[in-house]
């Protein structure tokens, strides 16, 4: 197989969910309910056929290298500059795109005029400055997860992507992540009954830390320790993870109250290690929110409970809480749930009972579904990362912005500050009047 | 315990409520009602009706009425209540139209007695019993399926224990109700598919796990064929009683027997 022809098939796997929830009769009420994804469907990359969008990394990091080598799957898509101002770092990736142009000023490279797109990865405090910069500068831009380190940068980016007619994507792969996408349409389908709750969680056993050269690079390197650059777990880890919450509660949490501390990692760290907050919808439903990096027992996961039933995000999985509905039944309501009409096989002699194996999992996906284990600190494959990327070049090319994503970043790392100031504060906080925009449902 | 569960699904206004354990099987409907809360009260009703008609043909509940009967009627006569008149009057006659093939006492109906007078029932031979098993889910889809029409429902698939099924109306997206039948002894191998419409399906039919549940009252023998029986009819009892019946019918009495029903089609499946 040649290489472009790989890179097509590579995409087309990728889109092919899209194309699913396209497909199926009535597939614009599906889309509809992702908004995000219209900009992105098999229909659009079609007209763009045969060009590349010129894409410009700037941090190229763990996740930066991460990203170049999606993008390099991406037949619509080439590198042509790169910047980072810690050498070793630009140097991995200039070894991976030796045709990319390499600065260590990300100003001078946003003043070139052949760059379409700018793909941010780089410490938390960077990223209002930059994003800003890369849209005054004409660029369209993506950049990692948490929006920004603080509130007030979180408005700014929210108030200039109102004005500007540049695209701006956020790394909320989840968005773009197969499971999830099916997942939430059959809760809002009713699957699981009425959500009562949700409990999120996030654990790992390692120091989040990486290796330092010399010390005096310890704050560069460990930039997520350390509070002038990092809000923590919370901006790392939690931000997916309420963004998800507020997908399936399909509104904002008004209030969290919680507690955070360094219980196991104690070398001169700033950031808790060890997080326990709760945050309360209107209709009083909660979400709990731990994390840990002492112990990784129990994984990653975002449980969305129900009163009929529990669907487990992270891992594709559901479960019913008593009776569970026949299979062919539940397949004839899936059908009619997507306007289908075909053949439900249940007729036959006289169905023998069986009490019902309580707590049997059920899957969102026929076939291998990819599971995020949590453990990796850069990312994982299939998770809906390479398609985030791969749309964030189209729109590059189309200018088309991507309905719903800032807004969805914008909330969830307002959330995730919140959490850390009802940490810091010891006391509730409410959802701060000054930081709320049009696009919030409480 | 009945372990009941529904649940409403709004993109669709679909109603899905389901009894794991009713009449020894399971129940499943789903309806298309336009309001959660309406199609939740018409759920209650039905569940309140399965109940009652369980409670009624339950012969293993020492207090149901056929359990009475069972008890009290030797050479005594019991006065039932006028529903279960009803029903008797109905077996009596289903016992005719069958040639004696279909029997609640697995016997012979002939040893028991009506008095339409004081509608008493009195069973003249000892060990005389009757069970509804091949009788009362298809009455029980017949009550069902009015409340459903008297609560204007158009579109509904009731499935109990998957050998009875009623197709009210059609599927949402489609003419009809397109039900497959499966080889019970082969899964997976579809064996057909009925386009059902405002139709009652009844499946009579040994499983490889069962296969010693249908009785020939003039032998007193199981049916142990490795056969299957399936029959549309507008009535669900009608189809409940043909099911059973010709699936221990001799070929050449399938036709006198169908003769006595409306509209009936009649699939025979030999394994």
């Amino acid at each position: 197989m040649s290489p472009s022809n790989k890179n097509d098939q590579l995409d087309l796997g990728l889109r092919k969910f899209i194309k699913d929830l396209g497909y199926i009769a009535g597939g614009s009420v599906l889309l509809a309910s992702t908004p995000w994804l219209q900009s992105c469907t098999p229909e659009k990359l079609e007209e763009i056929k045969g060009q590349k969008a010129r894409i410009a990394f700037i941090g190229t990091g763990s996740r930066g290298v991460y990203h170049i080598h999606n993008l390099l799957n991406i037949p619509h898509a080439e590198i042509v500059a790169l910047c980072d101002n810690y050498p070793p770092n630009l140097k991995t990736a200039s070894d991976l795109c030796p045709k990319a142009k390499t600065y260590t000023d990300y100003k001078k490279m946003l003043e070139s005029k052949d760059i379409d797109g700018v793909i941010i990865s780089t410490p938390l405090n960077w990223h209002a400055p930059m994003v800003l910069d890369s849209l005054a500068a004409g660029k369209h831009t993506f950049c990692e997860k948490a929006m920004a380190l603080t509130m007030d940068e979180c408005k700014s980016i929210y108030d200039s992507y109102q004005k500007t007619n540049k695209v701006l994507y956020f790394g909320m792969q989840r968005l773009f992540d197969e499971k999830y996408i099916k997942a939430l349409q059959m809760i809002h389908s009713g699957l699981i009954g009425d959500i009562v709750g949700m409990r999120c969680h996030w654990f790992r056993n390692n120091d989040w830390r990486r290796p330092v050269p010399s010390p005096e690079l310890e704050r560069k390197i460990n930039w997520r320790l350390y509070k002038e650059s990092s809000a923590g777990l919370m901006t790392e880890l939690a931000t997916h993870q309420l963004e998800v919450s507020n997908w399936a509660m399909k509104r904002i949490p008004d209030s969290v109250i919680g507690m955070g501390d360094i219980v196991f990692w104690k070398d001169g760290r700033e950031v808790n290690d060890s997080i326990s907050l709760t945050y309360h919808y209107k209709n009083n439903v909660k979400t709990t929110y731990e994390t840990l990096i002492s112990n990784k027992f129990n994984g990653m996961g975002e449980q969305v409970l129900g009163n009929k039933g529990t669907m487990e995000l992270a891992k594709g999985q559901y479960f019913f809480e008593d009776a569970e509905p026949a299979p062919a039944i539940l397949q004839l309501i899936n059908q009619m749930e997507s306007k289908a009409f075909s053949t439900v096989p249940i007729a036959g002699p006289s169905w023998v009972p069986e009490i019902a194996t309580q707590h049997k999992p059920h899957y969102v996906i026929d076939g291998p579904i990819s599971i995020n284990p949590g453990i990796s600190t850069t990312g994982v494959d299939k998770d809906g990362s390479d398609l985030l990327l791969s749309a964030f070049c189209q729109a590059s090319i189309t200018g088309e912005k991507a309905k719903n994503i800032v807004e969805e970043c914008y909330c969830s790392t307002v959330l995730c500050l919140m959490g850390n100031q009802a940490i810091e504060q010891q006391k509730k906080i409410d959802f701060p009047e000054k930081y709320k925009i049009p696009y919030l449902n409480f | 315990m009945n372990h009941p569960y529904s649940n409403y699904y709004e993109f669709s206004s679909l109603f899905h409520g389901s009894l794991l354990s009713i009449m020894g099987t399971r129940f499943d409907i789903l309806f298309v009602i336009e309001n959660k809360e309406i199609g939740e009260a018409l759920w209650d009703n039905i569940q309140t009706e399965l109940i009652r008609l369980d409670k009624l043909f339950n012969r293993f509940d020492t207090e149901s009425e056929v359990s009475q009967i069972n008890s009290s009627a030797f050479l005594s006569p019991y006065i039932v209540s006028s529903e279960m008149w009803d029903i008797l009057l109905s077996c009596k006659k289903y016992h005719q139209q069958t040639y004696g093939l279909f029997d609640i006492t697995l016997q012979n109906l002939n040893r028991v007695l009506l008095n339409i007078k004081d509608k008493s029932i009195i069973f003249v031979d000892k060990d005389l019993h009757i069970d509804f098993g091949g009788y009362a889910k298809g009455y029980a889809i017949d009550k069902i399926k009015n409340i459903l029409i008297e609560n204007n429902v158009q579109n509904s698939l009731v499935n109990f224990g998957n050998s009875s099924i009623l197709a009210l109306g059609k599927h949402p997206y489609g003419d009809c109700w397109s039900i497959g039948i499966e080889n019970p002894y082969q899964k997976g191998e579809m064996l057909g598919e009925y386009k059902l419409k405002d139709e009652a399906l009844s499946t009579s039919g040994n499983m490889p796990s069962n296969s010693k549940h249908l009785v020939n009252p003039f032998t007193g023998k199981f049916n142990e064929e490795k056969k299957m029986v399936s029959i549309i009819t507008k009535d669900s009892t009608d189809a409940e009683v043909l099911s059973t019946s010709l699936m221990i019918a001799q070929i050449e009495k399938r036709e006198e027997i169908l003769h006595h029903f409306n509209t009936s089609k009649i699939f025979v499946y030999n394994l």
